[in-house]
């Protein structure tokens, strides 16, 4: 099923659903809204998306969560330590099958960016993004219309 | 059998690499290319028996790179694995020559379905 209108967070849901189970091993859980969070310094992943609807997904999580994250598609045991390359690769990576699932069902967006990863200092508002579970700590993910920007 | 595996994604990568190997085909020779005008090298030097290629990726796209063999003359068999899997994308990558495309996420079950008649 297909959708003209910018991805809806149903949509997202489904494609980090599938991401967090295949990709991650893991369930993706809706985030409690008043659990707290720690979130020291994070990684932050950014992907456009091109076509009748413009805009990105930004994905946000604490540097912490973003090693265990490539530690867990590499399969890395728990105490190794993988560069912040790989890291970033590996967050940037993830995104980039969600934004290609989001892609798929969205009619007339033709084009998926390359994956661009950034280090940051504090979480995205949790009342403007999608916030999931990965283990015991929160992911958030936004859909960002250009004209937001 | 030589394959080469080109994603600009190191962890991709080694994921795929991994997929392969829990599929059974851990056997062969694997070679990496970190992105398309690489890989158009590596096919040329390598002379891989299989390509399996991401389509996003900079310097040169997997479908450029496909185009870019088959305009050669190359006749290297060709799959893409990537994280755009539409049917509009299949037909173009079909039309272009490459015998099938994975989307991400993938398991061990999509390689085989695609590659045991080839790689046994």
């Amino acid at each position: 099923m297909t959708s003209t209108s910018a991805p809806d967070n149903e949509l997202v849901l489904a494609a980090i659903e599938q991401v967090w189970g295949s990709m991650l091993f893991a369930t993706a859980d809706p985030w409690p809204a008043d659990q707290p969070a720690d979130f020291g310094s994070g990684v932050q992943a950014q992907i456009e998306l091109r076509g009748d609807w413009n805009g990105r997904l930004v994905l946000t999580c604490d540097s912490d969560v973003a090693a265990q994250i490539a530690g867990a598609m590499l399969g890395a045991g728990p105490e190794e330590v993988l560069p912040a390359l790989d890291v970033h690769d590996a967050v940037g990576e993830v995104l980039n099958v969600v934004g290609g699932s989001v892609k798929g069902a969205l009619e007339g967006v033709s084009a998926l960016g390359l994956p661009g990863v950034t280090e940051c200092t504090a979480p995205p508002a949790p009342g403007d993004c999608l916030v999931v579970s990965w283990r015991d700590a929160p992911v958030y993910v936004q859909v960002v219309p250009d004209a937001a920007a | 059998m030589k394959i080469l595996i080109a994603d600009d994604s190191k962890v991709m990568r080694q994921i795929v690499l991994r997929t392969l190997r829990q599929a059974g085909f851990g056997h062969h020779d694997f070679v990496e290319a970190v992105d398309g005008a690489d890989a158009l090298d590596k096919v040329a030097a390598e002379a891989p028996d299989l390509v399996l290629s991401d389509w996003n990726m900079p310097n040169k796209t997997g479908i450029e790179l496909l185009r870019d063999l088959r305009g050669g003359g190359s006749q290297v068999p060709f799959g893409f694995v990537t994280s755009e899997g539409s049917e509009e994308m299949r037909e173009t990558a079909k039309t272009a020559g490459a015998m099938f495309l994975i989307a991400k996420p993938f398991t061990a079950d999509h390689f085989s379905d695609e590659l045991s008649g080839m790689l046994g």
